[in-house]
C-alpha cells in the first residue's frame, strides 16, 4: 500500500453554532465541537487518543485533552498555513496516525473568535504593525496588506488571460449563498443573494467585490478519524478518505501573491494523483467542497484540480446553476461555504462533506457516493476526496 | 498621520535596501548560473549555488497585474485610497517581478502590460521605497 486511500475515515462530526460574538473562550468552542464529535461517533474520552490541530490555533492540545478527560494522548501534531494546510491536512494527520497505528481515533478540529476577535485576529484586518520584515517587507511598505488584495493580483490576471468576468466570481457566491437560505445554521440563512447584488456590491481590492469575500465567525467544528476496522463498530455509516494530498512549491510562496502563469502551483501539487490514489475520474464525483475564501480562488481550483482546462472555469461555470442544490449536476458547498455558512477555516465543509456522504444532508444529493474536498488556495493547500459506503 | 509599515533591512536584504537610499534597483546574480532573482534569497533559487553579487538592474518593467484597493484595512490607507498595487515584470530577465506601488496616475489609466519605470520615494522614517509610474 502506498497512498492513504480507505485506510482512515471521518466517524463523527460536531460542530457550534456559527456567530458573529460567541460570548465564550475559543477553549470552550473547541471543547464543545470535540465533545459533540466524540458523542456523534459514540466515542468515550478512553476511545480517543489523538488530537490534530491547525498550527494558527490557539488552543493548546494537552489543555483540551485535559478539560475533556482524554486519559492518554499518543499523538499530536498540528498542519501549517491556516485555511490551506489546515482543514484537509489536519484530517490527513489524523488519518496517518491512525492507518499507521499510532493512535486509535484522533481529532482533527478548528476554533477561534476571529469574527469578534476575542483570541484570533480578524481575516480581513492587516497587520497594524509599523513595521515590516521578511517576505511582508517586499508587500507591507506598498500598501499590499490583507488576503483579499493579494488574491485581487491573481484574480485580475486571470480576467486578462482567460476573458474571465466578475459575474463568473458572482456566480459561485450566489450558489453558496443559496445553499446558505437551505440551511438554518449558516450565518446568512434567510438573506437571499442575487447575482445583480453582487455585481452591485462595492469594491475592496478591484477586481474583488465585498461578496466574493468569505464571512468571519466565531464558532468551533470538529471530526473524529479513525480505521475502517474499528469504524465498523462505531455509531455512524463510516465515510472513508479515498486519496488526500497536500501541496506546496516554492515558486509561488509569496505569501498570498499568486503565480497563475506557472504551469504548477499548490493546488496542482495537492491534486496530482488524488483521482489516480482513489481510482476514480472527475465525473465520478457528486458533490463539491471547494474552499471559498474569496471566490475566484474557487473559479481557479475547478481548472487547477482538473475539473476543466486552464482558462476554461467561466465556461464550466457559466451561470454557475449547475452548482445549485437540487437541479445542479455538480452542487457546490452545499451548506453555504465559508462565503454565507460561516468561516471555520473550512472544516465546516468537511462536516457538510461527511453529511452528504452518510446521507443526512438538508441538501441531500441523491445517492452521493463521492465528495471533493479542498482547503485554501493562494496558501500551500490540502485537497481530498471522500467516499461514502454504497 | 499614520504610514504604511516600514521595512526593516535585514541579513540578506540589507544590500537591496541601501541601494534603494542610492536611487538604484540592486538584485543579487548568482555566480554560477548567472540568473537574477527576487526576493533576496540565501541561496540561488535555479541552481543552489551561493556565491552572488548584487548588480544594479534597469528600473523598467511592464505591468504583470494589479489591483485598485478601494478599502483601507491598514490605518496607514487611511486618506490614501483608492491605490494601486501592481506586480511589475522587470526588463532586466523575463521571469523577475516584483510587488510595488503605482504613482502619479489615476487608477483608471492603468492597462495590462504598460511600460513602467522606477521612482524612489522616500517613507517618512527616511528608507527610500522603489514605486513605479508609467513610462509616457
Ligand atoms: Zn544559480
Amino acid at each position: 500500500m502506498n497512498s492513504i486511500s480507505d485506510r482512515a475515515c471521518i466517524v463523527g462530526i460536531g460542530h457550534t453554532e456559527y456567530s458573529k460574538d460567541s460570548g465564550r473562550s475559543e477553549l470552550k468552542l473547541a471543547c464543545e465541537a470535540i465533545s459533540a464529535a466524540m458523542r456523534d461517533a459514540g466515542l468515550g474520552p478512553g476511545d480517543v487518543d489523538g488530537i490534530a490541530k491547525y498550527t494558527m490555533d490557539n488552543n493548546d492540545p494537552i489543555e483540551i485533552a485535559r478539560c475533556l478527560g482524554l486519559p492518554s494522548l499518543r499523538f499530536f501534531g498540528e498542519v501549517a498555513y491556516g485555511g490551506g494546510g489546515g482543514p484537509v491536512g489536519t484530517v490527513m494527520l489524523a488519518a496517518m496516525a491512525v492507518a499507521t497505528g499510532q493512535a486509535k481515533a484522533v481529532i482533527a478540529f478548528r476554533a477561534m473568535n476571529e469574527r469578534s476577535g476575542r483570541g484570533t485576529p480578524r481575516f480581513g484586518q492587516a497587520m497594524v504593525a509599523d513595521t515590516a520584515a521578511g517576505p511582508m517587507s517586499y508587500l507591507a511598505p506598498y500598501g499590499l496588506f490583507s488576503p483579499a488584495q493579494m488574491v485581487a493580483l491573481a484574480a485580475r490576471r486571470h480576467m486578462h488571460l482567460y476573458g474571465t468576468e466578475s459575474r463568473h466570481f458572482g456566480a459561485i457566491a450566489v450558489a453558496c449563498r443559496h445553499h446558505a437560505n437551505l440551511n438554518p445554521d449558516a450565518m446568512m440563512h434567510g438573506r437571499p443573494m442575487t447575482i445583480d447584488d453582487h455585481q452591485s456590491s462595492r469594491m475592496i481590492s478591484d477586481p474583488l467585490r465585498l461578496l466574493d469575500c468569505c464571512l468571519e465567525t466565531d464558532g468551533g467544528a470538529a471530526v473524529i478519524v479513525t480505521t475502517p476496522e474499528r469504524a465498523r463498530d462505531l455509531r455512524q455509516k463510516p465515510v472513508f478518505m479515498a486519496a488526500g494530498g497536500l501541496g506546496g512549491g516554492g515558486w509561488n510562496n509569496r505569501f498570498m501573491v499568486r503565480d497563475i502563469d506557472a504551469p504548477d502551483n499548490e493546488a496542482t501539487v495537492a491534486g496530482r494523483r488524488l483521482f489516480a490514489d482513489a481510482g476514480i475520474s472527475h465525473d465520478d464525483i457528486d458533490v463539491l467542497f471547494l474552499y471559498d475564501h474569496f471566490t475566484p480562488m474557487v473559479l481557479m481550483q475547478l481548472e487547477e484540480y482538473g475539473f476543466c482546462a486552464r482558462g476554461e472555469a467561466k465556461d464550466f461555470i457559466g451561470d454557475g446553476s449547475r452548482f445549485l442544490w437540487p437541479h445542479g449536476d455538480l452542487p457546490l458547498n452545499t451548506s453555504g461555504g465559508n462565503l454565507s455558512e460561516g468561516y471555520l477555516h473550512g472544516m465546516q465543509n468537511i462536516i457538510e462533506a461527511v453529511r452528504q456522504l452518510r446521507g443526512t444532508a438538508r441538501t441531500q444529493v441523491q445517492d452521493a457516493r463521492y465528495a471533493f474536498v479542498t482547503a485554501g488556495n493562494a496558501v500551500p493547500t490540502s485537497a481530498m476526496i471522500l467516499r461514502g459506503e454504497a | 498621520m499614520s504610514t504604511f509599515p516600514r521595512p526593516v533591512p535585514e541579513y540578506g536584504s540589507e544590500p537591496f535596501w541601501a541601494g534603494c537610499n542610492e536611487g538604484v534597483l540592486r538584485f543579487q546574480r548568482c555566480a554560477a548560473c548567472q540568473k537574477l532573482r527576487w526576493h533576496p534569497a540565501p541561496i540561488c533559487t535555479y541552481c543552489q549555488a551561493e556565491d552572488c553579487a548584487w548588480e544594479t538592474i534597469p528600473g523598467t518593467g511592464r505591468i504583470h497585474t494589479w489591483t485598485v484597493i478601494t478599502h483601507p484595512v491598514h490605518p496607514g490607507a487611511v486618506g490614501k485610497v483608492p491605490y494601486v498595487v501592481v506586480e511589475i515584470a522587470l526588463d532586466a530577465q523575463s521571469d523577475l517581478r516584483m510587488i510595488s506601488r503605482l504613482v502619479e496616475c489615476e487608477p483608471d489609466e492603468v492597462t495590462m502590460a504598460a511600460p513602467v519605470e522606477v521612482v524612489f520615494e522616500a517613507h517618512p522614517d527616511g528608507q527610500q521605497l522603489p514605486l513605479f509610474r508609467l513610462r509616457r
